[in-house]
């Protein structure tokens, strides 16, 4: 009886097919390089993330704790209602007085942010003669050099962008919660909606179309600096900031690089 | 043996190697994003996703295109003030001005300017039952330059 499919034309068609699926990948490599070519490097409205650098920092000195930086971020970004969620907040330090006969420099500190300092800040409990010292410091993502956040991610879903921000890519997180626990400056959240992870994203929406984040615009005292370090302007708010104040990172014994520098802080904030 | 010489064991074998590196590249072609890589190991479509947001807020110079009489006021007062910081969110005003921002009241200075021992000192802060209680704010301080009185 003869074969339907002689060996011949089978192995043929056979080594046809794997010689296919061999360049396929080839294939690909080559379209992606010719779309890079054209343009594909750049968000729709023209914004080119290779060719800025953003970077936010924190005047302590100068936060009132007027709370407008927490609920612009909260309506901004739609991020849930609920005291539990936030991208930005305000911590409230009191530093007290040492107790009487106590060898120190200071007593106790006391830290609140009743509902992220959204809402502003109601009159302190501690009486004023017990406080020794008293300040607002504003939090956000550090942007780290080495976000622990990013390398906790077992999807990969969070990720260093060009432009010095750092972002999840929501349609990979799979909400496992690893890289809240990894950030040691609580700064991520679990949506309750969503099931995945968010932060801050320096309001990317906004800042690739030339407006400064939420946060930054209604700031009543300009306690919060932003700027792009590939792109500085004369007078850069940032170089200014750099220029006049002495700078520090928070938990900077944790290795994470933070790029959000601070200035006038305390060793009581961390 | 056939005619490539080969036992037709190994032959198998190596025809079953084909079959599974080409079904992986068949699936990676078609399981990985177009964008993967664009900038890093993640999907470059992920920055336009973040990016594509409407915002809210519609920034001082949107603001100042019909109000720049309002904005050269604030300059000589409350200079470092955007505007929407105390008059909200106003993106949806500037697309339609028949929508108004909202409503401001004595909250609206108290929460910069209620005294707190966490405020810098330099700051200016009332205590609102020694400060005129009863009074408004704006009965004796311009908003936009609160040193001035209307």
């Amino acid at each position: 009886m003869k074969p339907s499919c002689s060996r011949r034309r089978l192995l043929g068609l056979l080594a046809g097919g794997a010689g296919w699926l061999a360049s396929l990948p080839f294939a690909r490599t080559a379209k992606a390089a010719v779309k890079n070519v054209f343009a594909s490097a750049k968000t729709p409205d023209g914004y080119n993330p290779t060719k800025h650098h953003w970077l936010m920092c924190i005047d302590v000195d100068r936060c009132i704790g007027c709370g407008l930086c927490a609920e612009a971020c909260k309506a901004e970004n739609a991020v849930p209602q609920s005291s539990n969620y936030f991208r930005t907040w305000i911590e409230r330090y009191i530093i007290k007085k040492p107790a009487p006969g106590v060898a120190a420099l200071r007593g106790d500190v006391i830290v609140d942010s009743p509902n992220g300092g959204r809402n502003g800040f109601p009159p302190t409990l501690v009486p004023k003669a017990e406080i020794l010292k008293a300040f607002f410091v504003p939090k956000l993502c550090n942007l780290c050099e080495h976000s622990p956040c990013a390398q906790a991610c077992p999807v990969g879903a969070t990720f260093d962008t060009p432009d010095g921000v750092v972002l999840v890519d929501p349609t990979y997180c799979i909400g496992c919660g690893f890289c809240i626990q990894a950030c040691p400056y609580g700064c991520r959240f679990m949506n309750p909606d969503t099931h995945t992870a968010e932060k801050c994203t320096l309001c990317y929406h906004r800042i690739t179309r030339g407006l400064q984040p939420a946060c930054v615009e209604v700031c009543p005292t300009k306690a919060r600096i932003f700027g792009d370090l590939k792109n500085p302007t004369e007078k850069d708010p940032l170089q200014e900031f750099i220029r006049h104040n002495k700078v520090f990172t928070l938990k900077p014994h944790l290795g994470t690089e933070p790029r959000v520098l601070y200035a006038n802080i305390d060793k009581e904030v961390r | 043996m056939n005619r490539f010489g080969l036992p037709p064991q190994i032959l198998r074998l190596v025809l079953l190697t084909a079959l599974i590196v080409g079904t992986y590249a068949v699936a990676r072609t078609l399981l990985t994003p177009a964008t993967f890589g664009q900038y890093g190991h993640y999907r470059g479509a992920a920055l336009e996703e973040t990016a594509s947001r409407k915002p809210l807020f519609a920034g001082a110079k949107a603001c100042d295109e019909c109000h720049s009489d309002v904005s050269e006021k604030a300059t000589k007062g409350h200079k470092l003030i955007s505007c929407e910081s105390c008059h909200s969110a106003s993106s949806a005003h500037v697309r339609n001005p028949d929508i108004t921002t909202v409503k401001l009241t004595d909250n609206s200075c108290l929460r910069c300017h209620s005294s707190d021992p966490a405020r810098p000192a330099r700051h200016k802060q009332v205590t609102t039952i020694e400060h005129y209680p009863g009074d408004h704010c704006i009965e004796c301080h311009l908003p936009h330059q609160p040193n001035k009185s209307p």
